[in-house]
Formats: structure tokens, C-alpha cells, sequence
């Protein structure tokens, strides 16, 4: 009895896995628990997991023929969930009026991948940008020369004891999404329009180089640095800038901290502003639905990418909408936030959605770690990525 | 004893009260054991997951050759047997304190407990927070006593031994626990003899304590051994998958990565079936030289 009662709970149930930050959770929940009003009999829940961890999570249930009903997560997940065939094409669920509500520029909305749509996105951008704290810093950094001369004021050693105790700037270093607006900075791209990878080049070693002489010679930024000790350095006034993205606004405007957001600071060396990776993130449909709870997977999908839900995200968090309609909103035009996060994402790259990029983070992570701890000089990173990134990539396509 | 029809019909009933259990093993140990040696004779990745096919002994010879398994191995190894002793020299020397006659006894033997109540992922993730080298408060105490900071998890070794002292944390009160019961069941008399033939400390110990209590530490150690060859969660979250540049994994820790994040997951098989063949040769040498299974008296 008990099993028949979890299969027909299952059978009711329409659960997403996603990677919003607490606020976006508690605003999804809300939006979850407004929409199951309307269908009785149905239970709509939702579950956290951290980005890499969705993802592998989500490929081994689908896989196994279950998961969740949808799954919210960055456009790159497409080109792995594609080819391992977990996720549904959208296009014939959808009629014309409903997809050309989405916008196209500056970067589409909705993903399209070997001539079908996979993913429906709430909201676009996803990119790196430069946070700072205005009761620290009255005006950002326009060029990383402004940045050195800035940071050396910022950075200080409060408590007298030789080391500083606050920093001008701080991100993660572990991930190396973030070292991406960098090279792309100094002109070089990660990988080229074959899909394959262009990580052994002089773009990479000086990125590379600039992110080791901040840590190590200017020491305006700290030397050792993860996601959480960035955002919690920031978060207490420790450090008064930080690279981040969108999904951390709202944990900024929650703490009452009155936060900037303007472009990374130009490469003086070339004159090019830094581009983060720009991506669309949005609601995919788990391959295994199908009947009623496909149904109503489908309505929960278009309530959730509805201008109503979309701006109510923005109004708490300072999200870039998908709709049309809703980017033109006064919310948006009038939003200081959101008008220089879309000034950021204009200098952006649009992410792409290949399997092979997946490659490419796993064979950049070991080598730029081990060039903010000096263990390999910028020079041997950039080759021992490129040979990673070349055997993950023979290895998996073999 | 042989598994025969007449076996099996003259205790039908033992036989179905074990079905069951049976199933479940079959579902959940055999089935997959089975599958995961077919997978590591396969080409399974994510290129052809939905259409593998077998490819011989490819996956088994990759993993031989690569110096990434002998250098995990090593590293596996390594911290096996650092942490096995440490586990069991720590646990056996409290429960040896907790067994004399103390006040606050039942206290401490809650106190000491504790590393082992709390879930494992809450203890990994507050030591790593611990260990940072800027702001964490093992690095700030050092700062503070000996004015030198140790950068923990930015380098190879240093990650290594953050690895390895949290798992220490983690690990003595299970060997605490079982000496304490073992010792406690070590007769008073045999001690009392001992020390009316004027035996010292040190000979009441080598001679009593440790053979009397090898009948429950052996079995302990070996599990410790193996627990502790295939931890996973200690290293993998304390380490954040590897850090720094992949260096700080044990073999399980790679077997994951490669077939949870590269989806490799033919090659994670053949490494995984080697895993098992090494940890059933270990155990099953280390109980017999031990004669672990015997009885003391």
C-alpha cells in the first residue's frame, strides 16, 4: 500500500531541480505555491542543488527514468543533456506567439540546439560583472590601471598586525568561469568554431599572469579565495569589490548593502573590455514525462516564464527578463542595477551550449588553481590546459 | 555448509525468513556488482551512453598505464595507513583512560563521542572553512601563537593533511568505542594476578590488555582499513573535488570524478573492479595472518 501511495504521489507530484540562491528559492516557492491554487491535486515542490552536482544528479535520474518534472539550470547543460537524450524538445508544445515573446536580443533568450528547443529561459545573462560597495568606493574602476591604483588605497591592514585585512577585490578562484572575461580580455576565446579548444595562447598566459601579479605582487586581492569566502568577505565589508553574477544581487540588496554594478575593468594592454560568458537560464522538460503530468508540466513552465513571475525576480533580485515585453518594463529601463548588468552583458560571449566546453572547464580548473598558488608558471598552465582540455576530449569522443 | 535441494527443503523456513534480504542484496549488491564488471569491459561514456559496446580490456590497461592511478594508489595508501593508526592509537589510549576508575567518566565518554554524532558533510565543510589560510581559525590560531600561517588548501600536501586531521577527528571514537568494550570485558582478576607477580604497566599492557582485545580491534581495524581506503566524503569535501589542480584524491575520489563529472564510465568501472580486487586480497590475507576469527580463551 505504502508503494502504490509513493508511486501515485510521484505520479502528482511535478518537482523542479534547480541552482537559485535562497532568495530565488523562497520567491520560486511562493510562485509554486500560487500556482498549485489552481490545480488542485497536484503538488508542485522544488530542490536545490548546487550547479555541477544538478546536473550530475539529474542525468543519472533521467537516465534511470525518473528526475524531476523540470530542470532550471544554465544553457551550457544542453549539449551533455542532449546527447545522453534527458531532456525533451519543446518546439511542438509551444505555439509561435508564445516563443516570439522572447527576446532575441542582445542574446536569445530560448536555446535552440541541433534545430530544436530545449530550454525556455526566465531570465538571461548569468555573467560576471563588477560588484562594488558604494559605501567603500564612490566610483569604479574603469581600466585595471584605475584598478591598481584604487585597490592599493582599498586594500588595508586594519587591526596593525602587517597583513591586510581588507581587500579592494575578491572572486573565486576555484572555477574557472571567472577567468574567462580575462582572456577573452587580452583577445583570446576557449574554444574556436569547431568546438575545439584555444587554451595554449598568449591571451591565457596573460590573463593568467594579470590574475597572479594581483594576488601575489599588488596583493589587492587575497591570495587563497572560493566562492563562499569571496561573497562573505564582501558581505562584511572586507573586500570592496567583487566579480559575481546576477544570482547574487538579491543576497547584496538583502543585506542592506548599497551595491554598484558596472563592467570589469578595461585591459589597458589592449584596450578590450573583459566578456564574461553570457548565457540564457531557463526551465528544460525531463524526457521521461509524458500524459496529465506532462500537461501540466508544460502550464508550470509558461506560469513561471510569465512577464508577472519574470519581473517579481527582478524586483527582488535584479534579474534580466526574458520576455519582451518585460525587458521594456519600467522595472527594467529604470532599474540602475539591471541597466549596468545589461551594459555588462553587452561586451559578453554568448556561452556555448556544446558538450565540449564541459571539457574544457574540467581541463582549465586544475592548471589556473595552480597558477594562484605559483606551483606552475602561466606559460605551463596554458599548455597543461590545452592538453587536458585535448585528452578529455579524445577520451570522451572515442 | 553446501547449498543442496535437500538443504534447502529440510530448512524451508529459515530459508524463506532470509528471502527478503535476499532480494534486496540481489538488487542492490549483486545486480549492480555484476553490471559494473560488464561496464568496465565496455566503452560507456558520454559520447556512447545510450549505445556502449564491449571493447575488451581496453579500460583496464588505460588505467594501468596512466601514473594517475599509481600516484592515487600511493596517496591512498598513504593515508589509509596514517589515519588507521592514528584512529587506532588515539582510541585505544582513551579508552584505556576512560576505563580507569574517573570522575566525569560518562561526560567525557559523551564529549569524545561527539566527532562521530555529527554528520560527516557538516564536519568536512567546517574544517575546510577552518583551514583557510587567511581567515580560518586554525590559521589565525597559528598567527597568533607562532606567527606563521600554513596555506592548507592551496597546496598539494597541505590539502593532503587537512584531509587527513579532519578525518582523524572523525574517525578515533569508533575505535575508542570498541577497545572501551573490549577492555571492559578484560577480568579485573587477570590484572590483580599480574601485579601480585609485580608485572609493570608496559607488561600488563603488551602481555593482557593488547591480546585480549584483539579478538574485537582486529575485525575494527579491518573495517577501519577499508572504511577508510574508500572514504570518500572526507576527502571530496574537504579538498572541494581535488583541490588543488586534482592533486588531493584517493583512488575513490578519482573513480568519482571521472565517472560522475567526465562521465568515463567504463574506465571508472575497470578502476573501481581493481579497487575490489585490491581491498578482498588485503582483507582476506589480514584476517587470516591475524586469526582474527579465532577465539582468545
Amino acid at each position: 500500500m505504502f508503494i502504490v501511495s509513493c508511486s501515485q504521489n510521484r505520479e502528482t507530484t511535478i518537482m523542479i531541480w534547480h541552482s537559485m540562491r535562497p532568495l530565488g528559492t523562497k520567491i520560486l516557492q511562493q510562485k509554486l505555491e500560487q500556482f498549485s491554487k489552481r490545480y488542485s491535486g497536484w503538488k508542485f515542490s522544488q530542490l536545490f542543488y548546487e550547479p555541477e552536482t544538478a546536473r550530475t544528479n539529474y542525468i543519472i535520474s533521467a537516465m534511470g527514468g525518473s528526475g524531476p518534472a523540470l530542470f532550471w539550470g544554465a544553457s551550457d547543460n544542453i549539449g551533455p543533456f542532449v546527447e545522453l537524450d534527458v531532456i525533451k524538445p519543446l518546439e511542438h508544445f509551444f505555439d509561435a506567439t508564445f516563443l516570439d515573446s522572447f527576446i532575441i536580443e542582445p542574446i536569445p533568450a530560448n536555446t535552440w540546439f541541433q534545430n530544436h528547443l530545449f530550454q525556455i529561459a526566465d531570465r538571461v545573462g548569468n555573467h560576471l560583472c563588477l560588484v562594488y560597495n558604494k559605501s567603500l568606493i564612490d566610483s569604479p574602476p574603469k581600466t585595471f590601471f584605475e584598478l591598481r591604483k584604487i585597490g592599493k588605497e582599498l586594500t588595508k591592514d586594519l587591526d596593525g598586525d602587517g597583513k591586510p585585512d581588507r581587500y579592494a577585490l575578491a572572486w573565486n578562484y576555484t572555477e574557472p568561469f571567472f577567468a574567462v572575461p580575462f582572456i577573452n580580455g587580452y583577445g583570446g576565446k576557449i574554444l574556436n568554431e569547431n568546438n575545439r579548444p584555444t587554451l595554449n595562447t598568449k591571451a591565457t598566459i596573460n590573463a593568467a599572469q594579470l590574475i597572479y601579479d594581483l594576488a601575489n605582487k599588488d596583493r589587492i586581492i587575497p591570495i587563497e579565495c572560493d566562492y563562499e569566502i569571496s561573497n562573505a568577505l564582501f558581505l562584511d565589508g572586507y573586500a570592496a569589490m567583487i566579480i559575481n553574477g546576477p544570482w547574487s544581487w538579491g543576497t547584496y540588496l538583502e543585506n542592506d548593502i548599497e551595491i554598484g554594478i558596472t563592467r570589469i575593468p578595461l585591459i589597458d594592454e589592449t584596450g578590450l573590455w573583459p566578456s564574461p560568458m553570457v548565457s540564457p537560464l531557463g526551465y528544460s522538460v525531463n524526457v521521461n514525462l509524458k500524459g496529465e503530468k506532462l500537461k501540466t508540466a508544460l502550464e508550470l513552465l509558461k506560469y513561471l516564464t510569465s512577464m508577472e513571475v519574470e519581473l517579481e525576480f527582478t524586483r527582488a533580485m535584479g534579474t534580466i527578463p526574458s520576455r519582451k515585453e518585460a525587458f521594456q518594463d519600467s522595472l527594467i529601463t529604470q532599474n540602475e542595477i539591471v541597466q549596468n548588468s545589461i551594459y555588462q552583458m553587452e561586451v559578453g560571449i554568448l556561452m556555448p551550449v556544446v558538450t565540449e566546453l564541459r571539457w574544457i572547464w574540467d581541463a582549465m580548473r586544475p592548471s589556473y588553481q595552480s597558477v594562484f598558488t605559483g606551483r606552475i608558471t602561466p606559460e605551463r598552465a596554458a599548455k597543461e590546459m590545452q592538453e587536458l582540455a585535448e585528452k578529455l576530449i579524445k577520451e570522451n569522443r572515442e | 555448509m553446501a547449498l543442496s535441494v535437500g538443504n534447502i527443503q529440510n530448512n524451508r523456513l529459515a530459508y524463506l525468513y532470509t528471502l527478503p534480504a535476499i532480494i534486496v542484496m540481489g538488487m542492490v549488491v549483486i545486480y549492480p556488482f555484476f553490471y559494473n564488471i560488464v561496464l568496465s569491459f565496455s566503452n560507456m561514456n558520454l559520447t556512447h551512453f545510450n549505445d556502449w559496446w564491449i571493447t575488451g580490456v581496453d579500460n583496464y590497461v588505460s588505467v594501468f598505464k596512466e601514473s594517475t592511478f599509481w600516484y592515487f594508489l600511493f596517496k591512498t595508501i598513504l593515508w589509509t595507513v596514517v589515519n588507521v593508526f592514528f584512529h587506532v592509537t588515539i582510541g585505544i589510549f582513551l579508552a584505556i583512560i576512560l576505563n580507569k576508575d574517573i570522575k566525569g567518566k560518562s561526560y567525557f565518554r559523551t564529549l569524545l563521542i561527539l566527532p562521530w554524532a555529527v554528520p560527516q558533510y557538516i564536519t568536512a565543510l567546517t574544517w575546510r572553512g577552518m583551514f583557510n589560510s587567511e581567515y580560518g581559525a586554525i590559521s589565525l590560531t597559528l598567527d597568533r601563537l607562532f606567527g606563521f600561517q600554513i596555506p592548507w588548501l592551496t597546496t598539494e600536501w597541505g590539502a593532503f593533511t587537512a584531509c587527513v586531521i579532519t578525518n582523524v577527528w572523525l574517525g578515533f571514537p569508533f575505535m575508542m568505542i570498541v577497545a572501551l568494550g573490549g577492555l571492559q570485558s578484560i577480568p579485573d582478576e587477570l590484572y590483580e594476578a599480574a601485579e601480585i607477580d609485580g608485572a609493570s604497566w608496559w607488561h600488563r599492557l603488551k602481555n593482557i590488555t593488547i591480546p585480549l582485545i584483539k579478538p574485537v580491534m582486529i575485525p575494527a581495524i579491518t573495517l577501519g582499513i577499508i572504511w577508510t581506503f574508500n572514504n570518500f566524503n572526507i576527502v571530496w569535501l574537504v579538498s572541494n573535488g581535488g583541490e588543488p589542480a586534482d592533486k588531493t584524491h584517493i583512488l575513490v575520489s578519482w573513480i568519482y570524478k571521472s565517472g560522475f563529472r567526465y562521465f568515463r564510465m567504463g574506465y571508472a568501472a575497470a578502476f573501481s573492479m581493481i579497487i575490489f580486487v585490491i581491498l578482498l586480497t588485503f582483507s582476506w590475507n589480514f584476517i587470516k595472518k591475524t586469526r582474527a576469527t579465532e577465539a582468545v580463551y
